[in-house]
């Protein structure tokens, strides 16, 4: 793994040598400043029992849908299309390394597009007059449920970037697959209420998970079940890399 | 002399096409070899085993006497390699790429600007290295590519297609690279433009749908397949009698007149196998007075060499299938 800073630099600055970071930053903050306005202006209404960063994490899955798949798009599909695949993988580096290099420089961009939210945590901070609406502990944790579920989903789009050439294709393949697990998993939950399947389905349900992390819970058996996620995915898109060698 | 390059029996095939059927040969160290071969007739295959990128079907292949599939890590820090098409990044400048490609093929920290300063002067490629890769001319990249191929100071050098899709400048320069490389390291190149292996490798190895036809200097090469090549004549004398008299010396097989209006006549001859009649040539034609403008002899190039090996084995090959078809009836 010795090769991994070295990999990691060179993909997080691919990510600012061309628009593609610079695009994914600005239509994220737009989204988010977005959500955050309307939060605030909604919560001035009247009292209520949500929090506005509660409701912000509620909303994670919106930026998610669109902005993973576009970080991680590239990632495999770009290089096997411009056949530098063969130039990275004939230098002495594992395969793993490249792929987990890849997944970290798209987490690192990820985690850093969300710590740009902490401004709105200020914002509320100053005009709260620092009183107990604030409270410290469940936006940090609601942070970490952030960070861990988007590191998987992430994961996943990387797996899907390794099965193409074509980063249109790559972007709507994990696209599908992030609908399908934020969206439809959630949707199935309401659609089946009470029950064993609604079991199953809250119990895998990033919503539902999101939601815990957003009161201050933090429930080792999510963490664990998105890291794995994460480990499986990665082994997998490493296989796909490998696979040129048994086709 | 120690093999840089051992390769047995290898054979690659991929879902129904065989691109490589059991192909041995060996590079000593020192040596730049020529693989020769039309599109799609197995150097690419061959060279990607070489460097790890893919594995064999079967049979085995070593460098610098490790096993390419068993020490494919070892391997690929021994050898420098240049992949079809030069794949680049081009988002990066060129001194960011060779500082990441130096840092990743493990060149030491201290060591590693005076690589860099070494392959950029050498390619000649310091006026440009702050410029994004993807601005730079073709010409420019393919020394990108075979700069970054020699920046871990490689005991080998693979490079495929190196001079392709340039102009005839930039050609001449990469090739008289490639012949000031070879003093230090062993290279083995690839092409299907005949006159760049015949000018810049010690040996050729032709290759032709997966198989090797033939490995020899390209001399040998030359002097085993036709001896002869055609000789050109041109005397001033009447066409009929210049036939007549020709047609008489020793080694002569055949022979083509053509008059000019000059006066001149033009003889193509074809000598037999092995000899050579261009002495016999001239005393007939100062025996007989004419004036003579023109006795030499066409080399045979690398090209009719290629195309009769290939011919031949096409030929072959249609035989084999003509005999199958007929033992099924």
């Amino acid at each position: 793994m010795k090769n991994v800073p070295t990999l990691l630099r060179r993909e997080l600055n691919a990510y600012f040598a061309s628009v593609l970071g610079y695009i994914v930053l600005m239509f994220f903050l737009v989204v988010m400043g977005v959500t955050f306005a309307v939060i605030v202006s909604y919560l001035n209404r009247g009292p209520t029992q949500m929090t506005a960063m509660k409701i912000m994490f509620s909303m994670f899955w919106l930026p998610s849908l669109v902005v993973i798949p576009m970080i991680t798009m590239r990632l495999l599909a770009e290089e096997k299309r411009a056949g530098t695949l063969e130039m990275l993988m004939t230098a002495p580096v594992t395969d793993f390394e490249v792929v987990f290099a890849k997944w970290l420089g798209a987490v690192v961009l990820y985690t850093l597009m969300w710590a740009l939210t902490v401004l709105y945590v200020l914002i509320l901070h100053h005009f709260s007059g620092g009183t107990a609406a604030l409270d410290l502990g469940p936006i940090a944790t609601g942070y970490i449920g952030v960070l861990v579920i988007g590191q998987f989903l992430i994961a996943i789009g990387l797996l899907a970037s390794s099965m193409t050439k074509n980063q249109v294709a790559a972007a709507l393949m994990s696209f599908a697959l992030i609908f399908l697990i934020l969206i439809v998993l959630n949707w199935l939950g309401y659609l089946f209420q009470g029950g064993p399947v609604n079991k199953i389905v809250r119990a895998l349900s990033p919503s539902d998970h999101m939601e815990d992390f957003s009161r201050g819970i933090v429930d080792l058996r999510p963490v664990m079940l998105y890291l794995s996620g994460a480990v499986w995915a990665l082994f997998v898109a490493t296989r796909v890399v490998e696979s040129r060698k048994w086709r | 002399m120690q093999s840089m390059i051992k390769v047995e029996n290898l054979t690659k095939r991929y879902a129904g096409v065989t691109a490589l059927n059991n192909v041995s040969f060996e590079v000593n160290r020192g040596e730049i070899v020529g693989f020769l071969g039309p599109n799609g007739a197995g150097k690419s295959t061959t060279m990607r085993i070489l460097t790890g990128f893919i594995p064999a079907s079967s049979g085995r292949a070593e460098v610098a006497g490790l096993d390419v599939f068993d020490d494919s890590l070892e391997v690929r820090r021994h050898v420098g390699y240049m992949a079809e098409n030069n794949p680049l990044y081009v988002d990066m400048r060129v001194n960011e790429y060779f500082k990441f490609r130096a840092k990743l093929k493990g060149v030491p920290h201290a060591d590693r600007k005076d690589h860099i300063q070494a392959v950029l002067q050498l390619c000649g490629l310091t006026d440009v290295r702050n410029r994004v890769i993807g601005h730079l001319s073709k010409g420019y990249r393919q020394r990108v590519g075979l700069a970054d191929a020699l920046l871990a100071e490689p005991d080998l050098l693979i490079l495929d297609e190196p001079t392709i899709g340039l102009d005839p400048v930039q050609i001449r320069q990469v090739r008289q690279l490639i012949k000031d490389l070879g003093k230090r390291h062993t290279i083995l190149l690839s092409s299907h433009i005949l006159p760049e292996v015949e000018m810049t490798c010690n040996r050729v190895i032709i290759i032709h749908h997966g198989r090797i036809l033939a490995s020899d200097a390209p001399e040998n090469l030359m002097k085993t397949l036709n001896a002869g090549g055609l000789i050109n004549v041109e005397v001033r004398g009447s066409e009929s009698e210049v036939q007549a008299k020709l047609r008489g010396v020793d080694g002569v097989n055949s022979l083509q007149t053509r008059a000019g209006e000059d006066g001149y006549v033009r003889v193509t001859v074809e000598p037999k196998a092995g000899a050579d009649p261009r002495e016999g040539i001239y005393r007939v034609v100062a025996g007989s007075g004419w004036a003579l403008r023109e006795l030499s002899r066409t080399r045979t190039t690398l090209e009719d060499i290629f195309v009769q090996i290939t011919r031949d084995e096409d030929e072959a090959e249609e035989e084999r299938r003509e005999q199958r078809r007929s033992l099924l009836r």
